[in-house]
């Protein structure tokens, strides 16, 4: 037995080193002068347009920086994962990675990250706090948030209006009445419009900011599991009386990424939880809806009002043979001028407070109204091993959704394997 | 030949079904000329109320797709000339010449493609920074970046399939072994053999090779992507995934896309299916 | 003509003893073939090999890809994926999957190749109408598809609509979605099946029917007793290349119905290891649920090996 155990871990060592990790680069000490080539891989920036705005912008960070070049490899969110995974396994990361919300706790806990030279406090200053919280990782600064991604409610206001209400919910009692009240079906019992629509957004999105709204938290402060509170139970409890109980919608009736766009741009959805971008969404395919102020906005609210926050942060690899630099690239990507031109690309939220007033946030009503209520906002994460976790979620609320477990049950098993899955480490 | 309504049968019979074959065709193309408005339209319509030529246009600005073109092109040629040229050998090999060992040769090109994809990506990546000699990397494959972001991981990882030397030695399989004989009488070395006797009447295999490699290689993505970090190394499969990104997708962009990438394989393929026609074995045997 | 259908059929290599000059003419065959062997052996071996070894090895470590660090754990990781009811699930998702797609594709595809062989106005159209589903990027008319599915927008519950039926919600229906998956991919599959069924006819020879015909056999004897025995070398290529594909299924089943299905109905192997290895990052974990995947292949292929009475084989 002990032969064999030798001489397997001898034939992986030695797969592992030909394939060439096994020996670290030369010189792979890191310089603290802002100088050197640094390669930044970025999920945000796509296409002609994106490309064009960050070469711009990286125009300017070569003026202010000359020492310093920068190679970008772009890249699209779907295929951020492997991208990451492959230059981090061969031993030559990116010196600037640009991750997602929730990511920071994994790849810091690990020590893949270098902590980057800020504050909490003083950052807290001029970003929005809540936006700050997710770069954060014991204590230290890991990265810092370019652009977020909200989720809260919207609604038609004419359709409100045709069912004589005047004004947006205020908790899930309200919630769950406007549903059914605004809720259409046809003779055949087919619904043509759904009162509340809870499935054109991420269900495992659209689950969490119900949960925080409740009162409740993803994790505890000492990383375990507490989204099977009872806040948890009740936020999906929620969820499941809008489809099963209410019938404000059904299973199945939409579902994120599809052709037509949100059912809310076409009347066949009087309210739903969902992405600051479907102002965007609807500026494109029914623009007459914003000229005539027919999209309003509501907080997702019961024993507190709860944003979704994602986003998107910059961050320095560990192994970046020029940090100072590679660190001066993110505060320049983090600032006003980039990250502003960044957003405005993708139409979505500015983590900066000073750009609440930017001709592009007062100009954009879902982005303005993101970013007023900052203040509500909650990261998903927190825990080293979320990215085993979150994966499960979807899976979890759609057996509740469909009636084969109860919200309890559900929540109850998840939180098992999340324990797991936290303990191994 | 035929009597007359089996013939007519026979072309509803296919028509329906050829119809049935390219109905998703229809749809992509009718929506790649779609106005947003359009495509966001309930009750959804069949046809374009407005039909928006310039969507074409407006998607091959959204990214530098005459580079990429470029690139799928050359790419996709070289590993059909490579797969072609290097997986007949060895399908001949191992269909026609007995050795020992060759029934565990050929379960063994069996079991390479018995990994998927995801798995071996991560290994494969690795294997191509640690080219020993190149991208500044010493006898070891230590220290540069050997392989990546060049033409040789664009080309030669991908050149030879399993799966053509599978289907090759499928092929040679089933020709007569007088054919060899014969020509073996006359003098001709096993090399000769395989180029001048036995591959001219397999044609339509090196047809099928030629065009499925030719078509995987222009509609792959996930490696020319990983391994490249140059937007002048990109292929056309990766312009096409900008249309689709985290919270939106271009549909009409897509669509249009998606038709014109369509278009140089549809070509590719009336031209390669000249080659089957019956006549090339029989003529052989005779 | 029996002959030469003996002559195709079986195997091609005398067994017999052979005379001296003939062991010497095998020596110098023998050189030839491993001399045109050589590149590809090279070649599938650096690429396709080393990675299959680096699986099977890690499947019995526990290497973090992120931290850097590799540890020995012996069968942990089989005993860890055979406790996840996900992954057992998504077994038998693989194995249905694949039991209707495979064989129904095939079928469907070698008619159409018998059809598509003869003298046909229009020919090189049919038969690319056929092909085109092969041709064309998964992901793109994967969306496609989806599309046409959307239970409010989409063609299929429109054209339902006009017949008075009110159509499910397809790819978001536990019930529905795996019939939509493997309805897309019997449709993806058909052509590149007809096209190797299209190369092997051309191999046989034409006087064998001619022969038929003078006997009086009917079409669909003739299918049977010549086509069907002739075409086993590619019915062979062709039965293991698509369960290869079945099994390994991933970007369809993924566009289609993401994130493993409504309620995890439609999740495969592959989605699982794809998910394990990169939205989770534990590669090891994934190695060792790509070897139950290499198990099912191999088995299965050398049943099918065993099958086929391996008259495909010298």
């Amino acid at each position: 037995m002990g032969k064999t155990r030798v001489l397997a871990a001898a034939l992986v060592t030695a797969l592992l080193a030909t394939a060439g990790c096994g020996g670290p680069a030369p010189g792979g000490k890191g310089d603290d002068k802002e100088a050197g080539t640094i390669r930044l891989l970025t999920p945000i920036f796509e296409g002609t347009d994106g490309k064009k705005v960050l070469e711009e912008q990286l125009k300017a960070f070569k003026d202010s920086h000359p020492k310093v070049t920068v190679e970008v490899d772009y890249t699209s969110y779907s295929k951020l994962n492997e991208k990451l995974t492959t230059s981090i396994a061969s031993g030559r990361p990116y010196d600037v990675m640009l991750m997602g919300v929730g990511w920071i706790p994994p790849f810091a806990a690990k020590g893949a990250l270098t902590p980057l030279d800020e504050q909490k406090g003083e950052l807290s200053q001029r970003f929005y706090e809540r936006a700050v919280d997710p770069g954060v990782y014991d204590g230290k600064v890991y990265g810092l948030p370019i652009m977020l991604d909200t989720r809260f409610g919207l609604y038609r206001k004419d359709l409100f209006a045709e069912a004589g209400l005047s004004g947006p919910p205020r908790n899930f009692a309200e919630l769950r009445e406007y549903g059914r009240k605004l809720t259409k079906r046809d003779a055949g019992g087919k619904l043509t419009r759904a009162g509340l629509d809870i499935l054109s957004n991420d269900l495992r999105q659209t689950f969490l900011p119900l949960l925080w709204a409740n009162g409740g938290d993803l994790f505890t402060a000492d990383g375990k599991p507490a989204f099977n509170s009872e806040a948890g139970v009740g936020a999906l409890q929620f969820m499941t009386d809008v489809v099963r109980t209410d019938r404000s919608e059904d299973f199945g009736f939409t579902q994120p990424g599809v052709a037509g766009g949100p059912p809310l741009a076409q009347g066949r959805a009087a309210m739903m939880i969902g992405h600051n971008n479907v102002w965007q969404a609807i500026q494109e395919t029914a623009p007459d809806l914003i000229k005539q102020d027919k999209i309003g906005f509501f907080m997702i609210a019961n024993e507190r009002p709860a944003l979704f926050q994602g986003g998107t942060i910059g961050t320095v690899s560990a192994k970046s043979a020029h940090p100072a630099a590679a660190k001066a690239l993110v505060t320049f990507l983090a600032s006003e001028k980039t990250s502003l031109a960044a957003n405005e690309q993708r139409g979505n939220v500015p983590a900066l407070k000073s750009l609440a007033t930017s001709e592009y946030v007062t100009g954009n009503k879902a982005v303005q109204f993101a970013m007023e209520n900052m203040g509500s906002a909650y990261s998903e994460g927190g825990v080293p091993a979320w990215l085993e976790i979150r994966g499960d979620f979807k899976a979890t609320i759609e057996s509740a959704l469909l009636g084969k477990k109860t919200p309890k049950q559900a929540l109850d098993e998840l939180a098992a394997t999340a324990q797991s899955a936290i303990a191994k480490g | 030949m035929r009597s007359l309504p089996s013939r007519v049968l026979l072309h509803l019979l296919l028509a329906v079904g050829a119809l049935a074959m390219v109905v998703p065709f229809v749809w992509m193309v009718l929506s790649s000329l779609k106005s947003h408005a359009d495509i966001a339209s309930y009750p959804p319509k069949l046809l374009p109320t407005e039909w928006v030529w310039s969507n074409y246009r407006e998607a091959l600005a959204y990214a530098p797709f005459g580079t990429y073109f470029r690139n799928s092109l050359l790419i996709a040629l070289g590993h059909t000339v490579i797969n072609v040229i290097l997986a007949s050998m060895a399908g001949y090999a191992l269909a026609r010449v007995p050795f020992r060992g060759r029934s565990v040769l050929f379960m063994g090109v069996l079991t390479m493609m018995m990994i998927p994809t995801y798995t071996k990506i991560v290994p494969q990546y690795l294997i191509a920074k640690g080219m020993p000699f190149f991208g500044g990397n010493d006898y070891l494959g230590r220290g540069g970046n050997g392989w990546l972001d060049s033409w040789w991981v664009l080309i030669v990882p991908g050149a030879l399939t399993p799966f053509a030397i599978f289907l090759f030695r499928q092929f040679y399989l089933s020709l007569p072994v007088e054919l060899e004989e014969a020509a073996r009488i006359d003098g001709m070395g096993e090399f000769g053999i395989f180029a001048r006797v036995m591959t001219p009447l397999v044609k339509p295999a090196v047809a099928t090779v030629a065009l499925i490699t030719f078509e995987n290689s222009w509609n792959n993505f996930l490696w020319p992507l990983l391994v490249t970090t140059r937007d002048d190394l990109r292929v056309i499969q990766v312009g096409l995934a900008v249309f689709q990104q985290a919270e939106k997708t271009e549909w009409a962009y897509l669509m249009a896309g998606s038709t014109l990438a369509t278009v140089p394989m549809i070509v590719l393929f009336l031209l390669a299916q000249r080659y089957f026609v019956q006549g090339f074995a029989t003529a052989g045997i005779k | 003509m029996t002959t030469t259908i003996d002559r195709v059929d079986v195997a091609p290599v005398t067994r017999a003893p052979r005379p001296p000059r003939r062991r010497r003419l095998g020596a110098e065959r023998r050189r030839a073939a491993y001399l045109m062997l050589a590149p590809s052996v090279i070649h599938l071996v650096w690429w396709i090999g080393l990675p299959v070894l680096a699986t099977f090895a890690l499947a019995f470590t526990d290497y973090d890809v992120v931290a850097g660090t590799v540890r020995w754990v012996g069968l942990a990781n089989f005993r860890e994926i055979f406790a996840d009811e996900t992954w057992n699930l998504s077994i038998w998702h693989t194995v249905v999957y694949t039991f209707f797609t495979v064989p129904v594709a095939m079928a469907i595809a070698v008619v159409i190749a018998v059809l598509l062989n003869q003298r046909l106005r229009g020919r090189a159209w049919y038969r690319a109408a056929f092909f085109m589903p092969h041709i064309t990027a998964t992901v793109a008319i994967a969306l496609v598809w989806m599309w046409m599915f959307e239970p409010n927008l989409g063609l299929f519950n429109l054209l339902l609509g006009e017949v008075g039926v009110n159509g499910p919600a397809w790819l978001a229906d536990t019930t529905w979605a795996m019939p939509a998956v493997i309805l897309v991919s019997v449709w993806k599959g058909i052509g590149l099946k007809m096209l190797i069924y299209l190369a092997a006819l051309q191999n046989i020879p034409s006087e064998l029917y001619e022969a038929a015909d003078i006997d009086g056999a009917s079409g669909p004897r003739r299918f049977f007793a010549i086509t069907v025995p002739l075409l086993r070398p590619a019915t062979f290529f062709v039965f293991v290349v698509s369960m290869i594909d079945a099994f390994q299924v991933f970007d369809q089943v993924y566009v289609l119905t993401p994130d493993g299905g409504p309620a995890n109905s439609t999740t495969v192997m592959t989605y699982e290891i794809y998910r394990t290895a990169f939205s989770e990052f534990r590669i090891s974990t994934a190695c060792a649920q790509s070897l139950v995947l290499f198990a099912f292949l191999l088995v299965m292929t050398l049943i099918s090996r065993r099958l086929t009475g391996r008259d495909d084989d010298a």
